[in-house]
């Protein structure tokens, strides 16, 4: 574990009461770096991911991001989210906002650009993620696909150093599945550094650098995806790919 | 969740809804009910420019003789000229009734959104407005109003006003009884509402670096409060009808007037048949109004179909 990383976890451990998720997670990661966190429901990969941006507050350890201590009380968390772009399961577009609204929000409430300048930013985005034709559409007048790539476009408006991907595709019905990954393949080719929760192995299997496998709260185990899928070190890592590979 | 259109908001519903003679004469109805309202209070203000001020815009002895001539309705020729005369009185404590209703309503909205905001999101503060709420509504708006006027004695306080167009001191005192009453309902329909925007809208505005000030302010409430409408339109109804308890503290609107005149005359039936006509057209033009608000600022999808 070196300082230089850009993302550090260390040992970070967090409890719902009496009830212990995450057990000393660490891992690391390189700018440009795409790390998968994968495991089973209820495994702690959500939460983990939640806790880099401070949406859930970890009780022990360490989360450097880009030198910064991210668990640190004295951090100014808007600062942080700001920095750090996040996909949700559930897409949560703003039910009141028209696709432009949604991504223009952030660049221009938080960023404080102007009403045009944050208008123009919005419709960049929109266009990266393929959504020209959608400017004026309402969340629900989208597609679950359409909705997660506005979900994407109002990440990249804030022009984050990281972006977290909370199982961005689990809610969508499996034909809407490929638009959403072609963007995600689209940021990695373009050196956005992403950590991703999914049970998309073979996106995974693709774009990762490294794979972390949790189970439980702890790290089973982590490395590279060729080495993980073809050469397991754990047998609960090979029993969970097997399971993951039947369902495909 | 990945649910394609649904197209069905209230502004299409009400466009749907095809103009049947019921919906003509209630449109008719509402445009003489208006009109003469308006009418009998810009004569008023002017000093009587249409008809000398106090006199009512038609002759009452010609409705009286119209009547007379209709087959079976001449019994109640007599009654249709006390109406016709009653017109000038109704018009002017109608104008209070409005004003009062009006401003009380906008005032304590602006009160009421901080006291539903406070309710939900806070700590002490939500004490401090279920507090608040749970006193003024727990407790009967005339004792509240005796308070005000009797008690405080806050009519005395109040700088007089111009008599007319612009309500005399007591009037204030009223408005202040309503409004702060009027808040604490209106921030528990409102409170209703935020508390079913769903938790994703506020986990997503905190991840883009929202505060959780600017995230209620700019998505919370402007979903929450378009929720909020169709029982927000229950406060406004109800509070037309409430401003008859001004009266109680002497503010010569709606009921007052009618009263007034009823004690003299003793045609009490005759006179709140009247009077209860003319706030069913007040509550019905509210509920109008409110409908129409709730179709202008519908969003697909959001508030006419919700799930779960």
């Amino acid at each position: 574990m070196s300082d230089d990383e850009f993302l550090t976890v260390t040992d970070v451990s967090k409890w719902y009461g009496d009830e212990q998720v995450l057990h000393d997670v660490s891992f690391e990661m390189d700018r440009g770096d795409v790390t998968v966190l994968i495991g089973p429901s209820g495994s702690g990969k959500s939460t983990m991911l939640r806790c880099v941006n401070r949406l859930a507050e970890a009780q022990e350890g360490s989360i450097r991001l880009d030198g910064e201590e991210v668990l640190s009380p004295d951090l100014d968390v808007d600062v942080l989210r700001r920095e750090v772009g996040m996909v949700f399961q559930g897409f949560n577009l703003f039910a009141h906002l028209t696709a432009v609204g949604n991504v223009a929000l952030g660049p221009r409430r938080v960023l404080g650009l102007s009403e045009a300048e944050a208008r123009e930013r919005a419709e960049e985005k929109l266009e990266r993620v393929g959504l020209a034709d959608q400017f004026a559409s309402y969340p629900a007048e989208l597609s679950g696909g359409q909705q997660q790539r506005v979900g994407i476009a109002r990440a990249l408006a804030m022009e984050p150093k990281l972006m977290l991907f909370d199982e961005p595709t689990s809610a969508l019905d499996p034909e809407l599945i490929g638009e959403v990954l072609e963007v995600m393949h689209g940021l990695v080719d373009e050196g956005m550094t992403m950590l991703v929760v999914t049970h998309e192995m073979s996106f995974a299997r693709a774009v990762a650098d490294e794979i972390v496998f949790l189970d439980g709260g702890h790290v089973v185990e982590r490395g590279p995806p060729d080495q993980l899928f073809e050469r397991p070190g754990k047998e609960r890592t090979g029993r969970f790919l097997e399971r993951i590979a039947s369902h495909d | 969740m990945a649910s394609a259109t649904r197209p069905t908001t209230v502004r299409e519903r009400v466009a749907e809804s095809d103009p049947s003679l019921g919906r003509l004469l209630l449109v008719a109805a509402g445009a003489l009910f208006w009109g003469w309202l308006v009418v009998s209070w810009l004569n008023r203000w002017l000093g009587g420019v249409v008809v000398p001020v106090g006199a009512p815009l038609v002759s009452p002895g010609a409705v009286e003789a119209t009547v007379a001539a209709l087959p079976g309705l001449a019994a109640y020729a007599g009654d249709a000229r006390f109406v016709v005369e009653l017109t000038p009185e109704l018009a002017r404590g109608t104008w209070l009734t409005v004003v009062i209703t009006a401003v009380s309503l906008v005032i304590g909205f602006f009160i009421a959104v901080p006291l539903a905001v406070a309710r939900v999101y806070g700590r002490f503060s939500a004490w401090l407005s279920l507090m608040y709420t749970e006193l003024l509504r727990g407790t009967p708006l005339l004792a509240q109003l005796f308070v005000l006027y009797y008690g405080l004695n806050l009519a005395s306080y109040v700088p007089g006003a111009v008599s007319g167009v612009f309500p005399r001191d007591v009037v204030w005192v009223a408005i202040l009884g309503f409004t702060l009453n009027g808040a604490a309902y209106q921030a528990e329909y409102i409170r209703g509402a935020l508390e079913s925007v769903e938790e994703g809208q506020i986990t997503a505005g905190r991840a883009i670096g929202l505060s959780k000030l600017e995230t209620i302010y700019y998505v919370v409430l402007p979903q929450g409060l378009r929720y909020a409408i169709p029982s927000w339109t229950n406060e406004f109804v109800y509070l037309i009808k409430y401003s008859s308890l001004a009266a109680f503290i002497t503010v010569p609107e709606l009921y007052y007037r009618a009263d007034q005149v009823a004690s003299e005359t003793f045609r009490y039936t005759l006179i709140f048949i009247v009077t209860g006509v003319t706030y069913l057209a007040l509550v019905l033009t509210a509920s109008k109004l409110m409908e129409r608000v709730e179709g202008a600022v519908a969003i697909p999808g959001l508030g006419a179909e919700r799930e779960e």
